[in-house]
């Protein structure tokens, strides 16, 4: 009964969380992002001061513990295209460019420290290989349109 | 003839090879705790329904192909051959785990039918077979022409997890007990 009531909360909080600010991101990337800088990086616990004042800290969370898989899992089952396409989504609605982007990734791999910890070492394998073969198209098609860019300047 | 033979020496042999290297995988995971998980919304169901057509499918490598470089296409698929090799590992470590448990619940069971046990048993032996074949396959042609095969080998995998759940109940449960606590005790030590 108790543990019942329990995931009844858990799940009001989820959809708190999704329809007031997940919905709102653009992109799972940025979902991703978002949900993993919660979580503490000694306890692996989560934090939210907004949700747990509405509810509490455990059910908080938990509730964020339950979206950040919810995320991972669907950036890991997609295809490399589908993928390109969040990076480059995530990329523009951080005002930078995908090029910044690919830079500052492959120096610092921020991505790695996103995995859920309750993920297997091969799914988490899986998205690390995939993340580093979309970084790889999109400086690829950089340096495709850079030469572009630049023969159809007129100063050039 | 002497081609069978050399065919069922080599095959023998990977399995043989597959062996020890899950057992590595298996010690490995035991001292550091890091190893993949089995149960648990990213874990074994997971590992089998989900994760396994992502690393065999072509579509990306195909992809890959027409945005990058070769060097990049080859440095992605030789990765997907590893993680594919990888998956076969924790699959036979897991498969093998369930036939431990379920040989030493068959022991204790006074109503063993030997005929249901003889078919289990066929089955394991079938599905050592094509992990090994499997494995030959992944190294020498890559995962993405391994993909028919890979159906064939999970539904193997499915079969014996209902053989062994249909004959011996307890001891299905016992072993997805024991998976489960593997990876409650791992994630603990982490």
């Amino acid at each position: 009964m108790h543990s019942e009531l329990k995931h009844e909360h858990v799940e009001a909080a989820r959809r708190d969380l999704v329809n007031r600010t997940l919905s709102k991101m653009q992109g799972d990337f940025a979902r991703l992002i978002y949900l993993a800088s919660m979580r503490d990086y000694n306890t692996s616990c989560y934090h939210h001061d907004g949700l747990a004042r509405m509810f509490t800290e455990d059910i908080a969370a938990r509730a964020i513990a339950c979206c950040h898989r919810e995320v991972f899992e669907r950036l890991v089952l997609l295809p490399l295209k589908g993928l390109v396409e969040q990076l480059e989504l995530y990329a523009a609605s951080n005002c930078s460019t995908s090029l910044e982007l690919v830079r500052t990734w492959e120096r610092l791999q921020p991505y790695r420290v996103t995995v859920p910890l309750e993920c297997s070492r091969l799914p988490a394998r899986l998205f690390v290989s995939n993340i580093t073969a979309a970084l790889a198209v999109l400086q690829a098609r950089q340096l495709r349109t850079r030469p572009e860019r630049q023969s159809a300047s007129p100063d050039q | 003839m002497i081609a069978f033979l050399v065919a069922v020496v080599v095959i023998l042999s990977v399995c043989f090879l597959v062996s020890v290297r899950s057992c590595r995988l298996k010690l490995d995971s035991e001292s550091y705790g890091t190893e993949q998980g089995t149960s648990g919304p990213l874990g074994w169901e997971y590992l089998m329904s989900e994760v396994s057509p992502r690393i065999f499918d072509r579509e990306d490598s195909n992809f890959l192909a027409t945005e990058t470089s070769r060097q990049v296409t080859r440095r992605f698929r030789r990765e997907r051959t590893r993680l594919a090799l990888d998956w076969i590992r924790i699959v036979r470590s897991r498969v093998n785990q369930l036939m431990r448990v379920h040989l030493g619940a068959s022991r204790k069971n006074s109503d063993l039918k030997p005929a249901d046990e003889v078919r289990v048993w066929f089955e394991f032996f079938l599905f050592q077979l094509t992990s090994g074949i499997l494995y030959l396959v992944i190294w020498i042609c890559g995962p993405a022409r391994a993909a028919d095969l890979v159906e064939y080998f999970l539904e193997l995998v499915g079969q014996l997890r209902r053989m062994t759940q249909d004959i011996l109940p307890s001891g299905y449960e016992t072993a997805a007990e024991l998976i489960r606590t593997g990876q409650e005790s791992r994630a603990e030590t982490r």
